[in-house]
């Protein structure tokens, strides 16, 4: 079955000019290529830099892009209607500090083409889900960080996206609110709602996404299910009853990819799943018990490290 | 519906901006000690009393004495009124483009032509508010407390208001350009003495350097910009029907229709300007 996916880019670029006569060209994005389905959640990670924010942007005619094709459901993303299908948290937003909560609320729905019929009762709903109405009459001057984060999360939802765009959602925000927003994302995503989100919180996004692209220097480096990403190596712990013998300690050393032996544990990384039973068989043979045996998953945030200073170094 | 959304919001937002409290503090003042200080005698009813100074007889020629003072107050307060307009609304536009905020609004479904003119509109609009404000207490006290409800007088407030729409234009461009608030008013100020300047150009700037070339530039920066101070005399005329000095000129609408091409302009090229940023 055909779905349409909600964003696409084809090659996108973008090189911001600089200096007088703006006769310097920084890049930014270099023909980034990305198709993210209706429905998913998807996280675009990538150091400090790397063109995570740029690409947002361009996605919603904040930034011009220099040369490539982006599209959000199939249309192009120069037409102004297609931002009606979209929802962004900035990363460094700013509210009206004149504001309360609520009338932020209901000055961007307005922004958004709601109607004034539709509009409070959006609003207090939102309130509710962030958990700010208690703070609804109160001027977002007082808020404090997280606050603000989620009152920006009830902003991009007061038009019920189709596509929403997260820009570190949970920065500032305690670890309890993190869990929160992660269920509430959760929660869109049952619902149909596509979530674009650029984080730095490497653990976070392992959480919920589905699909991750990394980003660095501006170029897709790598794309893949988080499953997919982290399980280029396997690796496993395995206890031992006994004390292991040093022949064999040699052999594992001399065989293996990685190997690490202390206190009776036995830390092994292999290429293959089929490698492992060689291993047992040998500890078998040599009469050697095994109390447990784990599988180590090397985190995001591993892979992520080894990955971008891999690039970085070339 | 988004228009009247971001219209709406930057209308509240010149009237809670501290400034223009402040202008509001100072024009209740004004019309306050304008209140108090006016009184017509009970004894002649030719005789004005204005904090303490009687004013009697005819001002000038023809001009009766009601006139001529709501002239001179016309003449004296526009310029400041328009100072303290410009301090309180020329940041509007730097405002809206500090990071953080333009990437809510752009990330809208609003065209940044919209967006651009809606801004520019509700901060004037704030403005005209303020502006109406001081014009009908005015025309209130002299009604009140004269008996003349001087129907001309208030009507002026139209065409100050205009002139204010017009020189907005000019504070639109510099603020996008300089994306600074300290910038927009610098400059905004240094244009209304240009704009003197240029309008006595004649016996002023032309002096300077005796070139067709250079007289014919500043004759292009006349008729390019908003001829902002052409409009706010033009706006006083028309509280008195007569001449006050010889060789001062009848009411005309030209300044204000050369103004308006000049503003057109001016949007025109900060529309161009803002739909080929990047924020």
């Amino acid at each position: 079955m055909y779905t349409m996916n909600a964003l696409q880019t084809e090659n996108l670029s973008k090189q911001y000019r600089s200096g007088a006569f703006k006769k310097y060209n920084i890049p930014a994005l270099d023909k980034v290529s990305l198709e993210v389905g209706e429905g998913e959640i998807f996280g675009l990670l990538g150091p400090n830099g790397a063109g995570k924010t740029t690409f947002i942007k361009i996605m919603l005619s904040i930034v011009h892009a220099t040369s490539g094709k982006a599209e959000i459901f199939g249309q192009s993303i120069k037409i102004r209607s297609v931002r009606e299908l979209c929802g962004y948290l900035p990363e460094n937003h700013r509210y009206p500090q004149f504001l309360h909560g609520l009338d932020t609320l209901l000055f961007f729905g307005r922004l958004n083409g709601l109607s004034e019929s539709e509009l409070r009762p959006r609003a207090q709903t939102l309130l509710e889900t962030v958990g700010l109405v208690q703070w609804a009459k109160v001027k977002t001057k007082k808020y404090s960080k997280g606050m603000l984060q989620r009152l920006g999360l009830a902003q991009a939802l007061m038009n019920n996206p189709k596509l929403l765009f997260l820009d570190e959602p949970t920065d500032g925000v305690d670890p309890v609110g993190r869990k929160e927003i992660r269920d509430l994302l959760i929660g869109l995503k049952s619902q149909g709602t596509t979530i674009f989100l650029n984080s730095h919180l490497l653990s976070e996004v392992e959480l919920i996404s589905d699909r991750v692209a990394i980003l660095n220097k501006g170029k897709v480096i790598r794309t893949g299910t988080v499953a997919e990403i982290t399980s280029q190596k396997l690796s496993y712990t395995i206890q031992l009853s006994s004390h292991l013998p040093l022949a064999l300690e040699e052999r594992f050393k001399s065989s293996l990819p990685a190997f690490s032996y202390t206190d009776n544990r036995l830390d092994i990384s292999l290429n293959d799943k089929t490698d492992l039973n060689p291993v047992i068989d040998a500890l078998r043979t040599a009469g050697i018990g095994i109390d447990g045996m784990t599988q180590q998953k090397a985190s995001l945030e591993d892979y992520f490290i080894k990955l971008v200073q891999g690039e970085n170094n070339k | 519906m988004r228009f009247w959304g971001m219209f709406r919001f930057t209308v509240l937002e010149t009237v809670r901006k501290g400034t223009l409290i402040f202008y509001f503090g100072i024009a209740t003042l004004t019309l306050l000690l304008l209140a108090f200080g006016i009184t017509r005698s009970p004894n002649d009813p030719e005789l004005i009393t204005m904090f303490g100074i009687p004013f009697g007889g005819k001002a000038m020629g023809n001009l009766g004495l009601v006139e001529f003072l709501l002239y001179m107050l016309h003449h004296q307060s526009v310029q400041f009124i328009l100072l303290l307009g410009i301090f309180g609304v020329s940041g509007l536009i730097p405002d809206m483009l500090e990071k953080g905020t333009i990437d809510l609004f752009l990330s809208k479904p609003l065209t940044r032509m919209e967006l651009l003119l809606s801004r520019s509109l509700g901060a004037t609009a704030g403005i005209g508010l303020n502006l109406f404000y001081f014009f009908i207490g005015v025309w209130a006290v002299f009604g009140l407390k004269l008996g003349v409800w001087h129907w001309a007088f208030l009507s002026s407030f139209i065409y100050v208001f205009f002139a204010f729409a017009c020189f907005y234009s000019v504070v639109t461009v510099v603020g996008l350009i300089t994306r600074s608030t300290g910038f927009t008013i610098l400059i905004s100020f240094c244009f209304l003495f240009i704009s003197w300047g240029l309008d006595a150009r004649e016996h002023g700037l032309y002096l300077l350097w005796n070139n067709i070339v250079y007289h014919r530039l500043l004759d292009a920066l006349y008729y390019l910009t908003p001829q902002l101070n052409a409009m706010l005399e033009n706006s006083s005329r028309v509280i008195i029907k007569t001449a006050l000095f010889p060789g001062m000129l009848d009411f005309t609408i030209m300044p204000f229709l050369c103004s308006l091409g000049s503003a057109v302009l001016m949007y025109a090229l900060s529309i161009w300007y803002f739909s080929r940023q990047d924020f």
